[in-house]
């Protein structure tokens, strides 16, 4: 079904590539999902069961905010926008996402 | 910040997870395959589980562990909540006392603002104003909104019965803000000296009980003392007065002259500036602290008496708490006194449902082995054992706090016999403290054994806090049960003791003239003719009654001392007939005469005799100087008529019947009978009531019998908790040592010497705990000694007497479990190992 995929993730990805994808502007959760679907070419198939937690995670770290709004199609739905404070962790995580993506490739060569 | 955001979503908790569900509705929709999500509702509690703190979720996993675990063993938990609620009720019930009359302020519109004005005398000690200053006060002070006066309180005839009446200022109602349920308080009008009106404000007791909660009652005429009165107000249900006795109508105090139109001093006390003592409260302008209000005030006292060509020393203001009002020398020690006590029984339901713990801690070693090598930390188990105790804790506190409801109350009502206008029911303040306290407690019997029975090893260790716990509670029971066991003591000893002069035989008459036409000649001159006409029976007055309540004391200095060297002494006034009817011997000199009722002569008692002037000869012909000087002529046998507890130097004087005082004389029906005749024959308006004197003794006795009551109480309980502790301890001892003992009994032990083992186990820890205990009972007794009416604080009896009842009780404690012991199948037993 995909919706294990994220937990094939290293730990805390999940996190790092929604506050990526908000970084381009606020989205709500179906288009978050949807995005990271079709920029990964389905190879990320994010489900429900991984993405909700790590939202209200974001939402409890502070490092998004959320407020209802109107979809492309008219319907009611949740936006999250990034923080400054995500900004901050954002840049945090990536420095330390690229570090590690560096030495599993050192230990791979 | 995290904590406040996790706050933030539970308050709008409903609100988030509709969002939450929303949204994921959303999401659903959109992808327009429902299987393609999977399982929806555990994605949302998923979800919604990141705001529940980890902490909060192990907290509940605690607590249900700790509801399943006290289930299991409902005997342990009633025990433990029992022993502990009752030591938190007991120390909690005391506390609501003491809460209610001393710090509690007056039932009154905003409290804080209220307070007790006392002028200083001479000697430093916080006295009365008389009216004329009391207006001058409330008219020239900026700093107060409102003052008001009250005068004591008078026994008074109203209606069919007797009232408790108090005089007050027309402020009274006003500046209090007493919200009234029927009617309104008195206008400052009403209190005017030169127009008097006979108006009365009856108390929300009074109206229901004696004008049978009558819905017209303002309007509605009442006699007191035979002079009608008007009702203008019946005050709230929630105002229980100013004063510590209740009290069931206010009059204003320009309606004394209405009430005694014949006392001349009655003008004197309204106007003159020189009489005192009025109790002055005021209330303190907003903003205004209690240190400006006093500056002010000395101010205007100073002023005030140097008009008078008079001294003033100062003014201080005090709290509206009843202990505040100059009476803490007398009440804390006996609150202090109790205090210890409740404290040590606490400490001792502590320290017992510690060593259960401890006990239940080793019989659950398996269960918290498997937790560690399950990997649970120890700081985890120490704060699930913990939970365990808080919930007990908490039990015990709820029980405590109930019964602080009722427990003051009855006390008071049935062994004190004796009804005051405080209100002893818990407010904040109490449950503040019984939290406090049970949390305080939780802590004292848990954490011990919780961090003890979680030490990796050491099982050596664990029975030494066993045997600590044990040492400790036999010491506190044993200072307890001597305490309680000395007191009785006391009571049995001040019921034996000769109090110096007749009680059995003597009835006490009270009379009521009525106050409306007697002044002070006529009743001067009807006591006069009432002593001559029965001359010749066996008749003394006096001004109180032996063992009664209330006592004068006035200073004098002998002949050739300064003012300075001024002494207190009791003053008590006493017609010749006095020792005669209460057969105090007259030692030497004589007694009164008839020549003596100028008062120039008086007699004292042998203990001012050997006091002030060394023998009973030497005094003779001596004289003191009071107000004006009087001649020795008689020294009197020391007499306990002031109270069983000691003899306070006294001089007699002779008494001027000005107002009523009351008859002494021996009980016999026919003596009654002419008593009350020949009253009758005088002033047929006058009323006779007649009580033996003994029942004085048994009201005198009744405070101190209360305290020992009290103290048995405490003093069985501890006993109760020392049986259970003992109990717990020897049984625990021998279920851990059932292979050993099988083992011996296999080898051929005999049943004495299995118990002589059981015996050995602890008796080293129970025989330092008698050793501290005892000592501990000589050094508290000595507290005690004000209270124990000559009684040794070391009276052997009393320490025997504890000595045996723990004696029985550790034979009980230790009898079934050494029993068991011998019952030991060995067989059983090695099949255990």
């Amino acid at each position: 079904m995909g919706t294990d995929k994220s937990s094939e993730l290293l730990p805390g990805t999940l996190d790092l590539l929604v506050l990526k994808t908000l970084a381009r502007g606020r989205m709500h959760g179906y288009g978050i999902a949807q995005h990271l679907k079709n920029i990964s070419e389905d190879v990320l198939q994010v489900g429900e069961s991984s993405l909700y937690p790590a939202l209200q995670r974001l939402l409890l770290n502070g490092y998004v905010e959320a407020e209802w709004g109107t979809s492309e199609n008219n319907r009611r739905a949740r936006y999250y926008t990034l923080t400054a404070d995500g900004r901050k962790q954002l840049s945090a995580e990536r420095k330390e996402f690229d570090r590690m993506v560096l030495a599993i490739q050192k230990v791979l060569a | 910040m995290k904590l406040l955001r996790r706050l933030r979503y539970w308050l709008r908790a409903r609100q988030n997870q509709a969002d939450l569900a929303e949204e994921m509705e959303f999401h659903r929709e959109m992808l327009g395959d429902a299987r393609a999500m999977g399982n929806a509702t555990l994605a949302h509690e998923d979800a919604r589980a990141v705001w529940i703190g980890p902490w909060i979720e192990s907290v509940m996993q605690d607590l249900r562990y700790a509801l399943r675990s006290l289930r299991n063993q409902p005997g342990f938990a009633l025990i433990a909540i029992l022993a502990l609620g009752c030591a938190i009720g007991l120390n909690t019930s005391l506390f609501t006392v003491f809460n209610a009359i001393a710090i509690r302020p007056w039932p009154v519109h905003d409290p804080s603002r209220m307070v007790n004005v006392f002028a200083l005398d001479d000697h430093h000690r916080p006295s009365g104003f008389s009216l004329a200053e009391v207006r001058y006060l409330a008219s020239h002070s900026r700093t107060f909104s409102g003052m008001l006066a009250q005068r004591g309180r008078e026994t008074v005839h109203v209606e069919n019965g007797k009232g408790a009446c108090s005089w007050v200022t027309g402020s009274y109602f006003g500046v209090l803000g007493v919200g009234m349920q029927q009617g309104r308080g008195f206008l400052p009008e009403e209190d005017n000296p030169d127009s008097p009106l006979a108006v009365a404000v009856v108390s929300d007791l009074f109206w229901q009980t004696r004008l049978g909660s009558d819905p017209r009652a303002v309007g509605r005429q009442i006699r007191i003392e035979d002079v009608p009165f008007t009702i203008v107000g019946v005050t709230g249900a929630n105002f229980t007065g100013t004063t510590p006795d209740p009290i069931d109508i206010y009059v204003p105090m320009s309606a004394g002259q209405i009430l005694q139109p014949h006392a001349a001093c009655m003008k004197e006390f309204l106007l003159s500036p020189n009489q005192c003592c009025s109790n002055l409260a005021g209330r303190l302008q907003p903003g205004i602290s209690r240190k400006q209000g006093e500056a002010e005030l000395a101010v205007l006292h100073e002023q005030f008496q140097t008009q008078l060509r008079e001294e003033a020393h100062g003014i201080r203001l005090t709290g509206t708490e009843f202990i505040a009002t100059g009476k803490k020398d007398k009440i804390y020690p006996i609150f202090a006194l109790m205090g210890v006590g409740v404290l040590l029984v606490l400490l001792l339901a502590c320290a017992n449902v510690g060593n259960l713990l401890l006990a239940r801690a080793a019989a659950r070693r398996r269960e918290i082995s498997v937790r560690v090598s399950l990997g649970a930390s120890r700081s985890r188990l120490v704060r699930q054992l913990l939970t365990e105790s808080l919930m007990i804790a908490i039990a015990a506190g709820a029980l405590g706090v109930v019964s602080a409801f009722f427990l003051p109350t009855a006390v008071f009502r049935y062994a004190l016999n004796d009804v005051l206008s405080f209100r002893f029911t818990p407010d904040t303040t109490v449950l503040a403290y019984a939290l406090v306290l049970s949390a305080a407690t939780c802590v004292l019997f848990g954490l011990a054994p919780a961090l003890n029975s979680t030490k990796p090893t050491a099982s050596g260790a664990r029975s030494k806090l066993r045997s600590t716990l044990l040492s400790a509670q036999v010491a506190l029971s044993v200072i307890l049960m001597v305490a309680a066991s000395l007191l009785a003591r006391g009571i049995q000893n001040a019921r034996a003791q000769d109090p110096g002069f007749r009680i059995a035989g003597v009835s006490v008459a009270t009379f009521e003239l009525p106050a409306s036409s007697y002044d002070a000649v006529r009743t001067r001159a009807f006591f006069t003719q009432l002593t001559q006409e029965l001359k010749d029976q066996p008749l003394g007055l006096s001004r109180q009654a032996p063992l009664g309540s209330g006592s004068n004391w006035t200073s004098f200095r002998r002949t050739g001392e300064t003012e300075k060297q001024r002494k207190m002494v009791l003053i008590q006034e006493v017609s010749t007939g006095y020792f005669g009817v209460l057969n105090i011997p007259v030692r030497a000199g004589r007694n009164f005469e008839a020549a003596d009722a100028d008062q120039k002569t008086i007699l004292v008692n042998e203990t001012f005799a050997n006091r002030y002037f060394n023998t009973s000869s030497e005094t003779l012909g001596k004289t003191i100087v009071t107000d004006a000087p009087h001649q020795i002529v008689g020294v009197v046998k020391d007499a306990y008529t002031r109270g069983l507890d000691e003899i306070a130097p006294t001089v007699y004087v002779q008494i001027s019947a000005n107002s009523v005082p009351l008859a002494l004389f021996p009980t016999s029906p026919s003596e009654t009978g002419k008593l009350e005749a020949t009253l009758k024959r005088l002033e047929p308006r006058a009323r006779l009531r007649v009580s033996p004197l003994s029942d004085n003794l048994e009201k005198w006795l009744q405070s101190s019998r209360a305290g020992a009551s009290i103290a048995a109480v405490l003093g069985g309980f501890a006993l109760v908790l020392a049986v259970i502790g003992m109990f717990g301890v020897f049984a625990f001892w021998v279920e851990q040592r059932t292979p050993e003992i099988g083992v011996r009994m296999a080898l051929g032990a005999r049943p004495i010497q299995v118990i002589r083992l059981v015996l050995s186990a602890s008796s080293r820890a129970v025989l330092i705990g008698l050793v501290i205990g005892f000592g501990g009972a000589v050094a508290a007794s000595r507290l005690l000694v004000s209270f124990l009416f000559g009684v040794s604080p070391l009276d052997p009896l009393a320490y025997t007497e504890t000595a045996l009842f723990l004696a029985a009780a550790g034979f009980v404690a230790t009898y079934v479990p050494a029993r068991r012991a011998t019952k030991i199948d060995p067989m059983t037993a090695l099949r255990c190992e």
